[in-house]
């Protein structure tokens, strides 16, 4: 459908507050004068960086495929995000940063967003990018006839205007808070205009990268390896620093171990964290561990038997003890969460002390039970997922710590795809989970606990004051506000307990000493590749 | 001979025909689909499901979507990957050569240990030599191969500081960096196989031992060179060509322990891979070659009867 393109109408306080440098980061000089405003993106730049070389990265889980629209897996987002690039950038500090936008201004009534794009930037076919291609990227996600998993994200976007080559003007039908970190790398990736309208695209996003990014695709071999190319006409000057990189997939743990000792390997992420101690004291080898925002989870749908009952929820989530649960799963690599991931505990999360489920009682517990009507306990399922192996000793060690409640845990593993079917058609029932986030809380909790159409309420929480806390956190701009917003919204989640976040496991980062530079993201994704080099 | 053989033609494309119906009903009976793997937890858009349904065409009916992929196939289409957008023949067919190369290196390897060690422990019975190639098959069958690749692995890299390379190498880019990556795949598999090998060959010689045309050769003085070689390794023949047969179709359906390990992009790991990502073309198109192959084999294996044996070829 075509859009009208009204007149673009930035108000005076919206100008001076964009002038000021205070909405997502301010304006930033022009790219090609040597990258600055760049330089605090992916990692710090490195005065002393050399060029060249090309680093092998062992990656324990292949991307399906490199299509940045249409797959949603994390292994995807991973690693396309060094081939495309959104407007904004996802800063580990949990603020959206301009990445392909120079700045962006929003109205007072917070329902326009005016970016000012970057100028000289190219896709790796060539063509320079313009605020064309970047309506027709936002407006393909947001289509859901296209059928991206990010449309749902794009949800409050009603229109997209192009007022000249370098703006980019969205409206939207109601303010969203979060739509700076919507526009970052996940589903935000800018591709050339009319990309799609060739019915090999989608094939040849495996083949052929069409990006922006630091790297180009050269080889994708699924079940073995990605190699990419620097990418030589990248906006940012003298970067990146890398010739090239190669991700060999790697999906039993203990081959990459024996690989980083050989030195076959120059980086890898640690599937199973507890690993590292196997490689403390290796001669050559920096072992680095990282708050993620990951989360290892316990799910309890609300129509699902006794746990229809909040108070059975809430015996559940008093009677578990995180740390015990974490130390057997993941050897205690990790952060024990209240209800928010390791990495947003900072910024978004409330306080543990605010949150009186979150503390191991079982005296409360068995009380809970009791009033409930379930004075000696009840059996149940506990689902866990084949291939996770965290879960199948927390399954083990949380059947201990419910038994003396009565509750009798019978564990169940099932296989990923079928475990996401249930839970695509919210039947998640006593489950565990393991999912990450962008730092950003409306992106963390919104699709995943407010009530259809609006959100999917995967766990039938059915939770109207919860409902109304997103809606207010989505619509508050202040970041005060906004904060309170999400901090009531999880004294909410905790009292009523539709999950019980057990811990964060860390992202150990294990590296040859050659590798320089190189910063690690919370989300887990290779954004510090960018900026990494190879010593001599 | 000719209609024998037409008729055991005739008999395997019923069977696949009878194969590919299965195949393509089973995999749809597992719950989950593609959409679940491209959405992970980011579904609960009711919108995106149904276009991503359309996209792929699993809302047409169940017959619709098979008649259509078995009129493809007739004309040489395997259809596209879901996952990756790629032909299917393509995807299929180099996932199949890397296998079949690490199946035939480990045949090779299992033949030139096992029947050599089974014929020289099946010489004598309850001897030393038997006693030795006892032990190693013993240990040979009871290490499952996922161990022993560890084993190899980590042995590789403890005394020699080696470890296999970590991207596989076609043998006609590079043959000697193809043979450093399919070595420890080839020797955890070998070992066994060999093991397995060592102990039919065994078995098989020593029954023959016993025979009077054997203990007739050996009475006459013959040299052991043409008793084991002309007498008795003619005689085991026949039933070693069937066990390679076998041991083949069991390698191929093995191979994705190895290749999980050290990260071979075989069939068996594209066959997982798609089993996980409910990627129904790349299936059914790896399951119709992998029947293909084994009714080849099979069909293979008879004409090699006729070859070594007289009498098959009049039957």
């Amino acid at each position: 459908m075509p859009l009208s393109l009204p007149r673009l109408m930035i108000d005076r306080r919206t100008a001076l507050l964009a002038g000021a440098g205070l909405l997502g980061g301010g304006p930033v000089p022009p790219a090609r004068a040597q990258g600055a405003g760049a330089g605090a993106l992916y990692g710090p730049d490195d005065p002393q960086a050399r060029r060249g070389g090309t680093l092998t990265v062992a990656i324990a889980n292949e991307p399906p495929n490199l299509d940045p629209f249409h797959q949603a897996g994390d292994a995807r987002t991973a690693v396309t995000l060094l081939m495309y690039q959104g407007l904004m950038y996802e800063d580990a500090s949990g603020v959206a940063k301009p990445l392909l936008a120079e700045s962006m201004a929003v109205s007072d009534d917070g329902l326009t967003y005016t970016f000012a794009l970057r100028r000289g930037v190219r896709f790796h076919t060539g063509r320079t990018m313009t605020s064309a291609d970047v309506k027709y990227s936002y407006d393909y996600v947001r289509n859901p006839a296209n059928g991206s998993p990010g449309a749902l994200d794009f949800g409050t976007i009603a229109e997209i205007a192009a007022p000249d080559e370098n703006t980019v003007v969205v409206r939207l039908s109601e303010p969203n808070a979060s739509l700076p970190m919507t526009l970052t790398n996940r589903f935000g990736g800018v591709v050339p205009a009319d990309t799609f309208a060739n019915p090999q695209a989608r094939a040849r996003l495996s083949q052929q990268s069409v990006g922006t990014g630091p790297f180009m695709l050269q080889e994708f071999r699924p079940q073995s390896h990605i190699r990419m190319a620097r990418f030589p006409n990248y906006w940012v000057q003298g970067q990146p620093y890398l010739d090239g990189v190669l991700f060999s997939v790697q999906p039993n743990a203990a081959s990459v171990l024996v690989a980083l000792r050989s030195r076959r390997v120059d980086l890898a992420l640690l599937a199973r964290p507890q690993d590292a101690e196997q490689l403390q004291g290796q001669a050559g080898l920096t072992i680095t561990a990282t708050s993620s925002l990951r989360q290892c989870s316990l799910d309890l749908d609300g129509n699902h038997a006794q746990l229809k009952d909040p108070r059975v929820r809430q015996a559940i989530a008093l009677a578990v003890d995180k740390n015990a649960v974490m130390q057997a799963s993941i050897g205690g690599k990790g952060k024990v969460l209240g209800t928010i991931p390791a990495a947003m505990q900072e910024s978004w999360g409330a306080p543990l002390d605010a949150l009186p489920n979150q503390r191991t009682d079982p005296a409360r517990a068995k009380a809970l039970l009791a009033e409930a009507g379930l004075p000696d306990g009840f059996g149940i399922d506990l689902i866990s997922i084949i291939g996770f192996e965290w879960m199948d000793p927390a399954g083990v060690t949380l059947a201990q710590q419910l038994a003396p409640l009565g509750i009798r845990l019978n564990i169940q593993r099932v296989e990923l795809g079928v475990w996401l079917n249930a839970y695509r058609s919210r039947n998640m029932r006593f489950t565990f989970n393991d999912w990450g986030t962008q730092p950003d809380p409306h992106i963390l909790y919104y699709r995943h606990f407010h009530s259809p159409p609006r959100g999917a309420d995967f766990r039938n929480w059915n939770n109207a004051e919860g409902d109304r806390l997103l809606d207010a956190g989505m619509a508050t701009a202040d970041p005060a506000r906004r904060k309170a917003a999400y901090v009531d919204f999880q004294k909410v989640l905790d009292a009523s307990a539709p999950t019980v976040m057990l811990f964060s496991p860390d992202l150990v980062t294990v590296a040859q000493q050659r590798v320089r530079n190189y910063v690690q993201h919370p989300t887990g994704w290779w954004f510090g590749l960018a900026k990494a080099w190879i010593a001599a | 001979m000719i209609e024998a053989l037409l008729r055991r033609i005739g008999a395997a494309l019923v069977t696949l025909v009878l194969a590919t119906g299965v195949v393509f009903l089973l995999i749809r009976a597992v719950p989950g689909d593609i959409i679940g793997e491209m959405l992970g937890q980011s579904a609960g858009d009711p919108a995106s499901e149904a276009a991503l349904r359309a996209f792929f065409g699993l809302d047409r009916p169940l017959t619709a979507q098979y008649l259509a992929w078995a009129g493809d196939v007739l004309q040489g289409d395997l259809g596209t990957s879901m996952r990756q957008g790629l032909p299917v023949l393509g995807i299929v067919v180099d996932a199949f050569l890397v296998t079949l190369e690490i199946g035939v290196a480990t045949l090779l390897l299992a033949i030139l240990v096992g029947v050599p060690l089974g014929m020289v422990a099946g010489a004598r019975p309850g001897g030393v030599a038997d006693m030795v190639v006892e032990g190693f098959t013993l240990v040979g069958l009871s290490a499952p191969v996922f161990w022993t690749g560890m084993v190899l692995l980590i042995l590789a890299d403890g005394w020699l500081g080696w470890s296999p390379p970590l991207v596989y190498t076609p043998p006609d880019i590079s043959l000697s960096d193809n043979l450093e990556g399919i070595a420890l795949p080839v020797l955890a598999l070998g070992l066994l196989q060999a093991a397995a090998y060592a102990q039919f060959t065994r078995q098989q010689s020593a029954a023959l031992m016993r025979q009077d045309f054997v203990r007739a050769a050996r009475a006459r003085g013959l040299p052991a060179r043409v008793v084991y070689g002309r007498h008795l390794l003619r005689n085991i023949a026949i039933p070693l060509v069937t066990y390679a047969g076998l041991i083949l179709v069991q390698i191929l359906g093995g191979v994705v322990v190895v290749e999980t390990l050290f990260g071979i992009p075989g069939l068996g790991r594209t066959l997982l891979a798609a089993i996980q990502g409910r990627d129904y073309p790349v299936l059914q198109g790896a399951l119709l070659l992998t029947v293909v192959v084994a009714l080849l084999v099979n069909l293979v294996i008879d004409l090699t009867y006729a070859l070594i044996d007289p009498r098959v070829r009049g039957a």
